[in-house]
């Protein structure tokens, strides 16, 4: 073979190349990864687990929850909005009219369609979004002019998808939320939802077990298989529950003289899927959180 | 290889050999072309390989400028942080204060005030002597704890103690912030309730 030389070095750098791609270059742009700072505030991110929840991602892996969850919430878009909040002492149509004479500022030009577009079939309730788009100085722009004559409004950052909007996230997956999961538990198939913010969106303890023992007391349409290997069915002691025992709804209650307890793996996965909640803002992440309404 | 074919003397079932030919000018531009194209897209998208930049941003740039810059999330985010860091200590991060040390702030006439020029004042000036806080008599001293944090930091954690705990008063700005501490001047004395009550709310 004359040209063994030339086959060899050719696969050579077709292989290193992709080495290089997929295992040297992302392990420097992120092997040293760290905690990061919650944007405004001076906490970190992610937090610690739990010796409890770090035993729980063994659980979760151990039965295999990645083949039917994800813990991967992907954003599709973003926008800085204005948000309207108070038009203080002005009426409607004068807003409308004062709007409308702004838009000869040079930053606001380009966007005045759209927003006097907004505007044409507004009643003058609030809050309503006078912006929504790209450009953050027409953010900025707006509100300074605003701020003068007594409306109120608040810039917002808005994070966009579809996993989002079901309620999956409230800003998308990155790195530094893996930090700590070791194996990371990615997943590449929803037979079941999302698992990111599983913590945030059913902070119960109880309703986790009582899920995991029978889904469908919890979620009438579940598909989800029961784990009732991870609980121990047994007789009361003196007709007593034991402390922990789960508490049913009548109709999955188990015979009057039996409970089901929680065993330690139980126990430790539900403590796991507590600690997944990512709804911190990143700088590589950003979104402003909502708060509730006071 | 060549002589083993010859002794065959069947070109039909000889071995194919390599040879080296041109590769066609088509190719090349083609390839070329390709990789002017890949260039550009990696120019506008990739975000010079920043570990922070993820689709579907594509630019530090335009990350930056995604960055919230305020909003009253974002101060109550700021005046939570920094109560738990000052004021919390005495005043309980649940706001209830610790007896023998500081009253409540949750329900307190002196934090849910209509205006917001007393208010101000009880951080950049501190206080001595007695204090009635919801019909408790309070006789303590606090320092100008508020001296030391900046505008932006004294008006956000202000405004945080009048909307939580059940509190329900108006923001304090950076601005009013500002204009009390300069007209206060240079080293205010701490002061006691009566001035207070002669300060218009």
């Amino acid at each position: 073979m004359k040209t063994g030389g030339t086959v060899f070095l050719a696969a050579f750098v077709a292989l290193g190349a992709s080495w290089f791609g997929l295992v040297r270059g992302p392990l420097h742009q992120l092997g040293g990864a760290q905690q990061t700072v919650i944007l405004q505030s001076t906490d970190n991110w992610p937090p610690q687990r739990t010796g409890e929840a770090t035993l729980g991602l063994q659980v979760y892996r151990k039965y295999g929850c990645a083949a039917c969850h994800t813990e991967q919430v992907r954003q599709t878009g973003m926008a800085n909005e204005l948000a309207l909040t108070s038009l203080g002492t002005q009426k409607a149509a004068d807003f409308k009219d004062f709007l409308k004479s702004l838009m000869v500022v040079p930053a606001l030009m380009n966007d005045s369609n759209t927003i006097l577009g907004k505007l044409a079939g507004w009643n003058g309730s609030v809050p309503m979004t006078l912006y929504s788009g790209d450009d953050s100085t027409v953010v900025s722009t707006l509100a300074d002019k605003l701020k003068p004559v007594g409306v109120k409004t608040e810039a917002l950052v808005v994070a966009r998808g579809a996993d989002l909007a079901r309620g999956w996230g409230v800003r998308q997956s990155v790195a530094a939320d893996y930090l700590y999961d070791e194996p990371v538990q990615l997943g590449s198939l929803r037979a079941g939802p999302d698992l990111t913010l599983i913590g945030v969106r059913h902070p119960d303890a109880d309703w986790q077990l009582q899920h995991l023992y029978a889904p469908r007391s919890q979620v009438p349409d579940s598909t989800m298989p029961a784990f009732r290997f991870l609980f121990e069915v047994r007789k009361k002691v003196a007709g007593q529950s034991a402390p922990g025992a789960l508490v049913w709804k009548p109709e999955f209650a188990p015979a009057a003289d039996l409970e089901v307890v929680p065993t330690l793996e139980a126990r430790q996965l539900v403590a796991y899927l507590a600690s997944l909640k990512a709804n911190a803002p990143l700088y590589e992440a950003p979104f402003t959180p909502v708060t509730a309404a006071k | 290889m060549s002589d083993e074919n010859k002794s065959c003397g069947n070109a039909a079932n000889a071995e194919p050999t390599v040879t080296r030919s041109a590769a066609p000018m088509w190719i090349i531009v083609l390839t070329l072309g390709l990789l002017f194209f890949g260039g550009l897209y990696l120019d506008s998208h990739g975000g010079w390989f920043d570990a922070k930049v993820y689709a579907p941003y594509h630019s530090g740039e335009q990350l930056e400028s995604f960055q919230p810059k305020s909003g009253a999330a974002m101060a109550a985010a700021q005046g939570k942080r920094v109560y738990e860091a000052v004021c919390g200590i005495c005043h309980g991060v649940d706001g209830l204060g610790k007896p023998g040390q500081a009253p409540p702030l949750a329900g307190s006439e002196w934090v849910t005030t209509k205006g917001i020029n007393r208010l101000v004042h009880i951080p950049l000036q501190g206080l001595s002597g007695t204090l009635v806080v919801e019909g408790k008599e309070w006789n303590l001293n606090m320092a100008a704890m508020g001296v030391a944090l900046s505008d932006s930091d004294l008006a956000a954690v202000l405004t945080y103690m009048r909307v939580s705990w059940g509190n329900k008063a108006g923001e304090v700005t950076a601005d009013d912030v500002k204009k009390i501490r300069d007209a206060l001047g240079g080293h205010p004395q701490p002061a006691n309730s009566e001035q207070l009550k002669a300060m218009p709310e």
